[in-house]
């Protein structure tokens, strides 16, 4: 359950967003849409209190996540914009460094696995810099299988995939929420997932 | 009494009815040091070249005190969040870097008759150079961060760590064997330099002072008009 | 002991990344070489000459090849996210710092321990001062890497003038080299100035995560 209360932001005395109030309980999708420069980042960053926000709070299962911060990051997976693998290593590198960050139970043959749902098996050994731009993101997107986490915060996550990885994206996402899991997301392109919800930052 | 070193509002008012007769006074006293000044006397050893010392002197003096100054507003300012000593800092810190160039470079035409040289790495010398590239820096500074509360809090705590050169510079003369000599004017009881030399040299210090304030208000004052908006 | 785990997990990622990274690391100390020869050949080979002023030289030369890639100490894992990503993994900000600092310090600057034997015969240094050199430059690498975190982290926020973190860490390890290079001048001043070079890397040690990390957070913020 994510409780967002009266929540305003200012960026160097420029208002952003003011007054948002928003709850998303346990198997909820939740996809914010808006023009460009609308603060959909910044709304996100604000919920994982990279930004500071002075007015207003944020709650996680009933806590002020300020005071709980890293309570409330054990349980979420953050995918940014920009890619966090880093390009000079290789794409099973990174994926053994996400794994050990989020302590995650996956064994070499379940990423094996994985990698080949995505199509990544034949890069495993290939640094990402040498992979095209979809398939950093696909790379990305593993994150969310990987740290096993409950609540999704997505940023842009539909930019730059092909038909068959949006299919798979929905796909995972529909059996993240029939689990109880809790996902907003923030993108320009409408998915068809049933029970969305959309707030419009317009 | 003395909110105006602290308010910018207060700071405005003050300024604006002291401004005109500070400068008459300032005129005055300036020509008054020219005229000691020309009049003194020569020096035994040094002849005409001794009437350096009235600018080189000075200029030395205002140096370390505008440093000073910006030491303890950058701690004011940090401590009680006062952001009038941000601005300060600001003005006054090309004032500082005016004095010590006059300062370096006056003792350079000074050093050169003298000690035969126009530079020598001398602690003195050496650190007050080094006040110099510090003053710099804090100019470039202002410059280079695009938010503001990150450049202001920045410059102070870089003020706060340059000023571990001010007591080097004082004292540098007495921990040191230096070429330069140590000081003969802070000896209140007994200033190793004579009455006819002294007077000019405290008027003129005086004069400049009051420069470099008549500058400095100048300043502040475009720095408030210029960040309204935050104040 | 998961903690433990995690700061094993980013020695491991760092050390990987230096080692795909080698070509770098070794221009540094290429730069170092040839800018000993420049020197030389600037000054002549005047062998009395060259012993009287090389440890001048080598401490000098040394820190300028290590400003060479101070650029690259934050920006990397700034720009993609890797410091938010390490961060939600439960790790404070001035703790990511100080982990850089000790992996800056670990694989850039000792590799130059191999340098400095090789250097100081180019001057033909005497024994005790090689030894000397040695063991300051151990202590003086970590104050190094220190600035260069506190340097690197305000250039997070700055995108205009990208030298003043150069020279900030120049002005800042002007005590360091009066300290290192003077710890030859007088033979029974040694255990002093060691013991004051060590004091001043564990004060910068407490200082600088603290700073770096600050600035790091008012770079996110920024952003």
């Amino acid at each position: 359950m994510l409780l967002v209360n009266n929540l305003s932001f200012y960026r160097n005395d420029i208002l952003i967003f003011e007054d948002l109030n928003l709850s998303i309980g346990n198997g909820q999708i939740t996809q914010i849409r808006g023009k460009n420069g609308s603060g959909k980042t910044t709304f996100l960053k604000v919920i994982l209190n990279i930004l500071d926000s002075k007015i207003g709070e944020i709650f996680w299962e009933g806590k002020n996540i300020k005071k709980n911060i890293f309570n409330f990051y054990n349980e979420t997976t953050f995918i940014m914009d920009q890619n966090t693998s880093s390009r000079k290593l290789t794409v099973f590198d990174n994926i053994n460094f996400w794994r050990g960050l989020s302590s995650s139970k996956l064994n070499d043959y379940d990423i094996n696995l994985l990698l080949e749902t995505f199509n990544l098996k034949k890069y495993k050994d290939t640094k990402v810099m040498y992979l095209s731009t979809g398939e950093v993101k696909k790379l990305e997107l593993l994150r969310l299988i990987l740290e096993k986490k409950k609540l999704w915060i997505l940023d842009e996550p539909y930019n730059h995939l092909d038909d068959l990885s949006i299919e798979i994206l929905n796909q995972t996402f529909i059996d993240h929420i029939n689990k109880d899991g809790i996902i907003l997301f923030a993108s320009h392109f409408n998915p068809s997932i049933e029970n969305l919800r959309v707030i419009d930052f317009n | 009494m003395f909110k105006f070193l602290l308010n910018p509002n207060s700071f405005n008012k003050f300024s604006d009815t002291i401004f005109k007769p500070l400068v008459a006074i300032t005129s005055i006293i300036l020509v008054t040091g020219l005229i000691l000044v020309y009049r003194s006397p020569l020096d035994y050893q040094q002849g005409l070249t001794v009437k350096i010392m009235y600018i080189h002197v000075p200029s030395a003096w205002l140096a370390l005190l505008t440093y000073a100054i910006m030491t303890i507003y950058s701690i004011i300012s940090l401590a009680f969040k006062i952001p009038f000593g941000f601005i300060i800092n600001k003005a006054i810190a090309p004032i500082g870097t005016v004095f010590t160039v006059l300062c370096l470079l006056s003792g350079s035409l000074w050093g050169k008759p003298m000690w035969g040289t126009w530079w020598v790495w001398d602690a003195r010398l050496t650190s007050v150079a080094i006040l110099l590239i510090i003053y710099v820096i804090i100019i470039f500074l202002n410059q280079t961060f695009e938010n503001r509360e990150v450049r202001e809090k920045t410059i102070a705590i870089f003020i706060l760590i340059g000023s571990i050169n001010l007591p080097i510079i004082k004292f540098s003369v007495d921990w040191w064997n230096t070429l330069h000599q140590p000081a003969s004017v802070s000896k209140l009881s007994s200033p190793s330099i004579d009455i006819s030399m002294l007077q000019p040299l405290l008027v003129m210090t005086v004069a400049f002072s009051l420069v470099g304030l008549i500058i400095a208000i100048l300043r502040i004052k475009v720095e408030i008009l210029t960040r309204k908006n935050y104040l | 002991m998961l903690f433990v785990k995690k700061i094993f997990l980013f020695f491991k990622r760092e050390s990987k990344l230096f080692h795909n990274n080698i070509v770098d690391l070794l221009s540094n100390i290429i730069f170092f070489f040839l800018s000993i020869f420049v020197f030389v050949f600037a000054l002549g080979t005047d062998e009395q000459l060259l012993r009287s002023i090389g440890l001048g030289i080598i401490w000098s030369l040394l820190l300028f090849s290590s400003t060479l890639s101070l650029r690259k100490f934050y920006e990397d894992d700034f720009n993609n996210g890797v410091l938010i990503i390490f961060h939600m993994s439960g790790i404070s900000y001035e703790f990511i710092a100080f982990l850089k600092i000790i992996s800056h310090f670990l694989f850039v600057q000792m590799p130059f321990l191999i340098s400095l034997p090789i250097a100081s015969i180019f001057f033909n240094l005497p024994i005790i001062e090689v030894y000397n050199l040695i063991l300051t430059f151990i202590i003086g690498s970590l104050i190094l890497s220190c600035l260069g975190s506190i340097s690197a982290s305000m250039n997070l926020l700055n995108k205009t003038n990208f030298s003043i973190g150069s020279i900030l860490v120049l002005l800042f390890s002007i005590p360091l080299i009066i300290f290192s290079v003077g710890i030859n001048e007088y033979e029974n001043n040694f255990y002093s100035l060691f013991n004051l070079l060590l004091g001043i890397a564990l004060i910068f040690l407490g200082i600088s995560p603290w700073s770096s990390g600050a600035f790091i957070k008012l770079a996110l913020k920024n952003k």
